[in-house]
Parts: C-alpha cells; structure tokens; sequence
C-alpha cells in the first residue's frame, strides 16, 4: 500500500480581511457618533417665587441685585441695593467684591443666613441673570482653581410681563 | 543570446499585528467616550457659560429635566419647552407639569423631593424662565438647578 509523505500540520489560514473591515467599520461608527459635550454644571436656588412672605422676620436685610433691560434684552444697568454698578464685564466683577464686603471673609457662617434677591426685568437675557447669580455665590480662586463660596442662597424676585411685546 | 536567470517572486505576508492593535485600541477608546446617556439634553438648547457651574458631586435620585429655547437659532418668536418632542409655550406647560408630578407620586416619589433641572438657553427673556418655574411651583415642585456650561479660563 502506497502512503502519502505527510508534511507535517499545515498552516491553516485565518482570513483577516472580514474582520478587519468590521472592526474598521465599528471605529467609523463609534468616531462618528462621538459628541464631545462640554460639561455641565448648575446652581441651586431658592425659589418663593409667588409665595408669601416667611413669617419670621429675617435678622439680615436681604441683599438686593438689580437687573435692568434693554428693549432688545441686552443690560442697560446693575444694581446692588439701590446703587449702579454698570452694564459691562467689569460691573459683575463690581458685584463680586461688592457681596465679598458684605460678607466680610467667604465661609463666614453669616452667609448662611443671608440671602441675595435677584430682580431682574422680565425681558433680560437669562445669561446675565445667570452671571449675576455666579457673582453672587463665589469666585474661582485663580491660584487653586476652586470655587470659593460666597452667598449660597439665591432667590427670584417676581417679575411681571410686560403689557406691549 | 543571453542567459536569463528565473526569478522566483516570493509574496510575503505584511505583519498585521500592529495596526490591528491600534485600530482594537481606537476601537475601545471611542466605545468608552461614547455618550448614549445624555438623551435629556436638547441640542437646540444653548447654555449660558460660566466659571463656576461645576457639575454636581451627587446626582440627585429624581429630576425632571425641562428644556427652554427658541425653535429655530436666534430671538425669533416665544421661547418654548422643547417636551417629549413637541415644543410647548410656557403658559400651555402647567397641565403637563402637574401630569408630571402625577406619575412621580404614583412611583411613590414626592415632587417635592424631586429636582427639576431647567436648562434654558441664554438668549431667553428670565421672566419666562421665571414664569417656567412658577408654573412648575404649581404643580408641587421645589427644587431647581439651573444648567450652564462649565467655561475654562
């Protein structure tokens, strides 16, 4: 009986091309899909919006943040308590150093009692209520990038729609 | 005439091995960024910027995330609740916000526990992000968070 010279194990082919084309699909997929989102972040606030007044009497006067329109929406003024601080950057960071005298050092347990009213026009764009609230409860500290708190209680004062748009 | 040598022309195998370590690493890199979660978010909606929104430590066990923008890009019209895909003005908002509050008390959670998230587009008028949250204090909500996005400088 004539027996074929075996050659010992073969090599046995694995076909790479098939998987490779998925896995390079699957990257395109998942890289086309990536949506870089930049992170985000939020402030808590008091909300007596409509509601009656607390029936203790605060010790600490509250303190009062004005917000004053434009027609367009854009600033036209900001207040603290009564006095003008401008409409530009630097009127925020006016208000920054204004709260920070008030609360004469940052976690002073004073800041817990007191409370920043925000009264804003019905028609002023949200992004300056929003930075007028950030003025209000801190600063970043330039050196340890760490929020420093100032005043953590915000609340709203109603505002009313105006008559004519 | 001249004598011609035979060339053997022998294939040889590019050594796979590496790109295919590269592409399976891209590969993992890209499944792990990917970020399916994030579906309450509208992308019409535009957050105000600012230093000090840092994202909260703890997520809070019950939210409602309300979206508040214009439909198209730019001031152009009433703002509206962007709301299980339709776009709804805020004073049309209070029905659905008490319904809202209904199916959190039928899972035995108390709106007043839950934190409504409002994120609002910065070019919208505050009395109508205002007038958002009164139509939520209607309907028994008491915690809000207003979204900005985290600014480097």
């Amino acid at each position: 009986m004539k027996l074929s010279k075996s050659k010992g194990p073969s090599k046995v082919e694995i076909p790479m091309a098939p998987m490779i084309d998925i896995v390079f699909q699957l990257l395109v997929f998942f890289m086309l899909n990536l949506k870089i989102i930049a992170p985000e972040g939020d402030f808590n606030i008091n909300m007596p919006i409509g509601m009656a007044a607390s029936s203790e009497p605060n010790q600490l006067p509250d303190l009062k943040v004005g917000l004053r329109a434009n027609p367009d929406g854009s600033l036209a003024q900001l207040t603290f308590g009564g006095r003008n601080l401008g409409n530009d950057d630097a009127a925020f960071d006016r208000l920054n150093a204004e709260i920070l005298k008030v609360i004469v050092k940052p976690g002073n347990p004073l800041t817990k009692d007191i409370e920043v009213e925000i009264d804003a026009d019905f028609n002023v764009r949200y992004e300056y209520t929003i930075r007028a609230v950030s003025k209000c409860t801190g600063r970043l500290d330039p050196q340890t990038k760490r929020i420093v708190r100032y005043i953590e209680k915000v609340k709203f004062k109603p505002s009313k729609r105006p008559e004519a748009e | 005439m001249p004598k011609t040598r035979q060339v053997t022309i022998t294939f040889e195998e590019p050594d796979m091995t590496p790109m295919i370590d590269i592409v399976f690493q891209l590969l993992t890199f890209f499944m792990v960024a990917i970020n399916f979660e994030n579906t309450q978010a509208d992308e019409r909606v535009k957050l105000p910027k600012d230093m000090l929104a840092k994202p909260p430590e703890v997520r809070p066990d019950d939210e409602l995330v309300l979206n508040m923008g214009y439909e198209k890009l730019g001031r152009q019209g009433q703002p509206v609740v962007f709301y299980t895909g339709e776009e709804i003005p805020v004073s049309k908002m209070l029905p659905r916000l008490q319904q809202e509050a209904r199916i959190f008390r039928q899972t035995k959670v108390d709106p007043k526990a839950v934190t409504v998230v409002i994120r609002s587009s910065a070019d919208v008028p505050t009395g109508e992000v205002q007038e958002l949250i009164k139509s939520c204090q209607a309907a028994e909500f008491e915690k809000f968070a207003l979204k900005a996005t985290q600014e480097e400088k």
